[in-house]
């Protein structure tokens, strides 16, 4: 697996080990890029801080709290309104957020007076949330505030609210990954084994590493109810603080994404004896073996097959659809971190898609094993992405589409790659079965957008078609495809709702016969 | 006096209006060509800012990042500014400018980035790379002091300090400076063409309208701005300077005023006909040359669109406004042209010259109704009034962080400013000049009728109009 080397990056040897080439007959023990090492100044990284890795990435999802920076305001306004992490709350913690607006006075005197004023003042602004996180930022951890200490105070003087600090400051660590450590830390150290559950269900867990991106957590919710599974905990979208006061008490936990927050779990699994169990809610497959494992876990095998097969049999000919349109497209997977790995098999395996390139901006060299291993044969795997690496890597391999995140979206845009975001998504959610159709229909909407067709026409030198006064994605998508494709009557394509989510809101669920209920009390 | 000046009376933020001053020393320096900064702190300051600004531009803009990291905040991370411009330079042979763009963490330990530009110069510019031309800015932006506006303002004053050269003495250029402030190429493109009607030649800082970039058939477009250094070096020989923003450029303004002697006239804001109307006459006044007839024709179109909409819909219409200062106080006066009552203007930041501000003044003088205006203010004061403390609003003016307040307080709402990233191609349009009065006028109105349709609020008014 040789390494790659960016024409772009020549002048900066040290790059050299951050990209590969997943070569013929290679394992991963031929090579495996360089990660979660320091970025290099000036090369314009896509890479954010730990400040943003905490407060924004796994902080913030948490619903019913109020999420403070210490700080200037603009670590606040920053990381506010640029994901969509929804609740079902009406989402307070994406309209709401609050900055204790450190001047050039704090930063001399301290701003430990201005942070409890503002503590008490943000309660008082919305007297029905008791919860509250504080974020430190780079300034008031270079001037040393004592945040916990303030904190304590307040909590002493007002009974009925809890507090949690984290202090990870945007230079802790090289990229927003220091900060998902910190905060993963500072929580379980902190917070959980601070309240106890009701317990209601024989099968108990904690979902973690999940952020509810577009409803993802609510959608997966729906088959762990249907399991008659309580879920204790979300780590952290939609999840509720309280309830992740009480991890402790879960039989499992199962973890999503393991790049954020893989830490609590080890955690957990340390000091309370709870296994972590990895799943992956992306995909037909993966999403049937992850709910089967729980199922195996708990011995209700049944209850997962039977939504499986359910899910299967509802969503398999919209799914394929798409995939005989897509079957051969090359992607560019370039998301933040577990998605390389989460996605990589499976949109070759269920949609047809080759990868082409994978990278990760703050992922460490476990992620890259997991994607290499996963991408197809000749993938170039980067760490670490700079703009120029990027659109010399997009020049060279020429995807058909690129998943990653907005800004960059625009830099694929000008060389004519449409881009879906791979943070945010374009229609999620796309965990699930009929999240992962949305997500084929999104990747088939990209792709075959009649506009992108016509962005590729130089009206000045290119003969102009001037025959059709419109062309469908279909006509485009459809060109080559055998009849017997094109109309199979066993396929469709997505017949679902433009939001998914608010059904699952309102559903119902059966209730199971407890067994063992003494012991899970105990 | 029924208008208040005040500051917000809390003191922390819930829902900021502003960011923080390297975003705006950031949106400053992308609007000169040839050059990418670097901003000299933690990754986030650069990579949040270039993600706010392709929300709103729905483009890709080039700035760096030093990644100061630990121990760089312990032991300080100068070494770290010289490695950027050092992989800049390598990577990007066509840049000549590099801004260092500072922020809280790095002024907090003390980084010096005067010393260090100075030994980049003597040095890896000596060495490594004679014979380039490469201008290292250092401009100072904490994050603590001021706001994204007060940054843009510095870093405008900074680069024309660096740049502006003395002319031939009494034989200025026969250009214009004109300072836009904070705008959307959209302004820049209606400013330019109201100086092109008045055959004047004008030097703008910044020349943004290539912001709005063609997505091409082949090869690449990088967005960025088209201010070259031969424009800044000339505007120490303009004619004439005119800021169009107080708090935007003003800065820049007063040094070339007091360093070349030019006639320099800041503001007002040319947001509505009177205020375009004082921007054609302060053209003239530096210029000599006369308004054009169909300058007359232009003016007489909006005129007339306005007349249409003012007192059959807007008049008496309440409205709250919040942004940058100088859009804040040029909405506030159009929309008091237009019989409507502004009644709370919220300033996102706590600048000492606001009780000073001339049109601030006058309007506290001259409305009869009960407003405000809040300093230092944040969303939460836009949104307590109405849901706890009974403000009735008819219209929000505003940029996109208050689209949730908007929907909370269940007021229809114009986006406008920056950013205005949950509305379609708002930076193509101008809110500037007479087209940006009837455009602004326009706007304001369907968004009442589409709000009236949906809450059955007389919305059979507009069966005849």
């Amino acid at each position: 697996m040789p390494y790659h080397e960016f024409e772009c990056s020549t002048c900066i040897p040290e790059r050299k080990k951050h990209a590969v080439v997943k070569g013929p007959g290679e394992t991963l023990a031929d090579a495996l890029p360089l990660g979660y090492l320091n970025t290099i100044p000036g090369t314009i990284s896509e890479r954010g801080c730990a400040y943003c890795g905490a407060k924004h990435v796994i902080g913030t999802p948490m619903k019913d709290v109020i999420h403070i920076s210490h700080g200037p305001v603009g670590c606040t306004y920053d990381t506010w309104q640029t994901k969509r992490y929804i609740s079902d709350n009406d989402n307070f913690q994406l309209k709401y957020t609050f900055a204790t607006d450190v001047k050039e006075k704090h930063i001399v005197f301290g701003a430990e007076k201005l942070l409890k004023q503002n503590i008490i003042e943000a309660f008082k602004a919305h007297p029905d949330i008791k919860r509250m996180t504080i974020y430190q930022t780079c300034a008031t951890a270079l001037i040393g505030d004592d945040i916990d200490a303030i904190a304590q105070e307040v909590m002493e003087e007002l009974p009925d609210v809890d507090i949690f600090v984290c202090n990870s400051p945007g230079f802790a660590g090289p990229s927003q990954s220091g900060g998902h450590h910190k905060i993963n830390i500072a929580w379980i150290k902190n917070k959980v084994g601070t309240v106890e559950p009701e317990i209601t269900s024989d099968y108990v867990i904690n979902y973690v590493g999940e952020y509810n991106i577009q409803g993802d957590q609510e959608v997966m919710q729906d088959f762990f109810k249907r399991m008659g599974i309580q879920i204790l905990s979300t780590f952290t979208g939609n999840g509720s603080y309280d309830d992740l006061r009480a991890m402790h008490k879960a039989h499992l936990n199962v973890l999503e994404c393991a790049r954020s927050a893989e830490y609590i779990c080890n955690e957990l699994r340390v000091k309370y004896g709870i296994p972590r169990l990895d799943i992956d809610g992306f995909g037909f497959e993966p999403l049937g073996n992850s709910l089967r494992k729980v199922g195996l876990f708990f011995g209700i095998e049944d209850r997962a097959q039977k939504i499986i097969d359910e899910e299967t049999a509802r969503w398999k000919p919209e799914l394929d659809w798409y995939k005989a349109r897509l079957t051969g497209k090359k992607v560019c997977l370039w998301p933040g971190g577990s998605k390389l790995w989460h996605w990589a098999h499976v949109i070759h395996d269920e949609m047809g898609l080759d990868v082409v390139s994978v990278y990760t901006k703050f992922g460490h060299q476990g992620d890259m094993e997991k994607g290499i291993a996963r991408c197809e044969q000749g993938a170039l795997a980067i760490d670490d992405p700079n703009e120029l690496e990027g659109l010399e890597a997009m020049n060279r391999l020429q995807p058909d589409i690129i998943f990653t995140g907005k800004r960059p979206g625009e830099v694929a845009k000008k060389i004519r790659v449409p881009y879906l975001n791979a943070h945010a998504y374009h229609n999620g959610p796309w965990k699930g079965w009929e999240g992962w159709v949305r997500f084929a229909r999104d990747i088939y909407n990209g792709i075959y957008s009649p506009i992108h067709e016509l962005s590729k026409l130089d009206i000045s030198k290119d003969e102009i078609p001037t025959d059709k006064g419109f062309k469908t994605a279909r006509m485009i998508s459809d060109a080559d495809l055998p009849e017997a494709v094109r109309n199979d009557p066993n396929l469709r394509r997505y017949t679902g709702k433009y939001d998914m989510v608010a059904e699952l809101r309102e559903r119902t669920y059966p209730e199971f016969a407890r067994q063992g209920a003494q012991e899970a009390a105990a | 006096m029924h208008c208040e000046l005040k500051e917000k009376d809390r003191i922390g933020t819930i829902n900021p209006i502003f960011t923080c001053q390297p975003a705006g020393a950031q949106y400053a320096s992308i609007g000169i060509k040839e050059c990418i900064g670097i901003v000299h702190g933690g990754q986030g300051c650069v990579m949040f800012v270039r993600l706010l600004i392709s929300q709103h531009l729905k483009e890709s803009f080039e700035i760096a990042s030093s990644s100061v990291h630990e121990d760089g905040a312990v032991f300080g991370a100068l070494d770290r500014v010289e490695q950027a411009v050092d992989v800049l330079l390598m990577r990007y042979p066509h840049v000549k400018v590099v801004p260092i763009i500072s922020t809280c963490s790095t002024e907090v330990i003390g980084d010096d980035i005067d010393g260090v530009v100075r030994k980049l110069n003597e040095g890896l510019l000596q060495e490594k790379y004679a014979g380039r031309e490469v201008h290292l800015i250092p401009i100072h932006t904490p994050s603590f002091v001021g706001s994204m506006v007060s940054g843009y303002d510095v870093a405008v004053r900074d680069f024309v300090k660096y740049f502006a050269e003395p002319g031939e003495p009494g034989e200025p250029n026969g250009k214009v400076n004109l300072i836009t402030g904070w705008v959307n190429p959209g302004d820049v493109k209606a400013l330019k063409h109201l100086m092109t009607e008045m055959d004047i030649q004008a030097n703008v800082l910044f020349e943004i309208e290539s912001f709005d970039s063609p997505l091409m058939p082949d090869g690449n477009y990088v967005s960025h701005g088209s201010t070259t250094i031969e424009d800044l070096k000339s505007t120490g020989s303009a004619s004439a300077t005119l800021a169009l923003n107080r708090y935007e450029g003003g800065q820049a303004a007063k040094y070339l005023e007091s360093e070349f002697n030019q006639p320099t006239i800041v503001g007002p804001t040319p947001i509505g006909i009177r205020n375009t109307d004082t921007f054609l006459a302060n053209l003239k006044t530096l210029t000599g040359k006369p308004i054009s007839h169909s300058l007359v024709v232009e003016r007489g179109i909006a005129i007339d669109a306005l007349t249409d909409l003012t007192h059959m819909f807007l008049a008496d219409k309440r409205v709250a406004i919040y942004g940058n200062p100088d859009l804040v106080i040029g909405l506030a006066e159009f929309c008091l042209d237009l019989e409507m009552k502004p009644v709370l203007l919220l300033l996102g930041d706590d600048n000492a010259n606001y009780p000073d501000d001339p049109r601030i003044q006058a309007i506290q003088q001259n409305v009869d109704y009960p407003m405000e205006i809040i300093t230092n203010a944040d969303l939460w004061d836009l949104e307590n009034r109405v849901k706890n403390e009974g403000l009735e609003l008819d219209l929000i003016l505003g940029h996109s962080k208050g689209r949730f307040a908007a929907m909370e307080c269940n007021v229809p709402m114009v986006r406008v400013g920056f950013p205005t990233y949950d509305r379609a191609g708002l930076y193509r349009y101008p809110v500037v000049g007479y087209e940006g009065a009837a455009w602004l006028a326009e706007q304001m109105a369907n968004t009442l009728f589409t709000d009236m349709e949906y809450k059955k609020n007389k919305e059979w008014v507009l069966n005849v109009w």
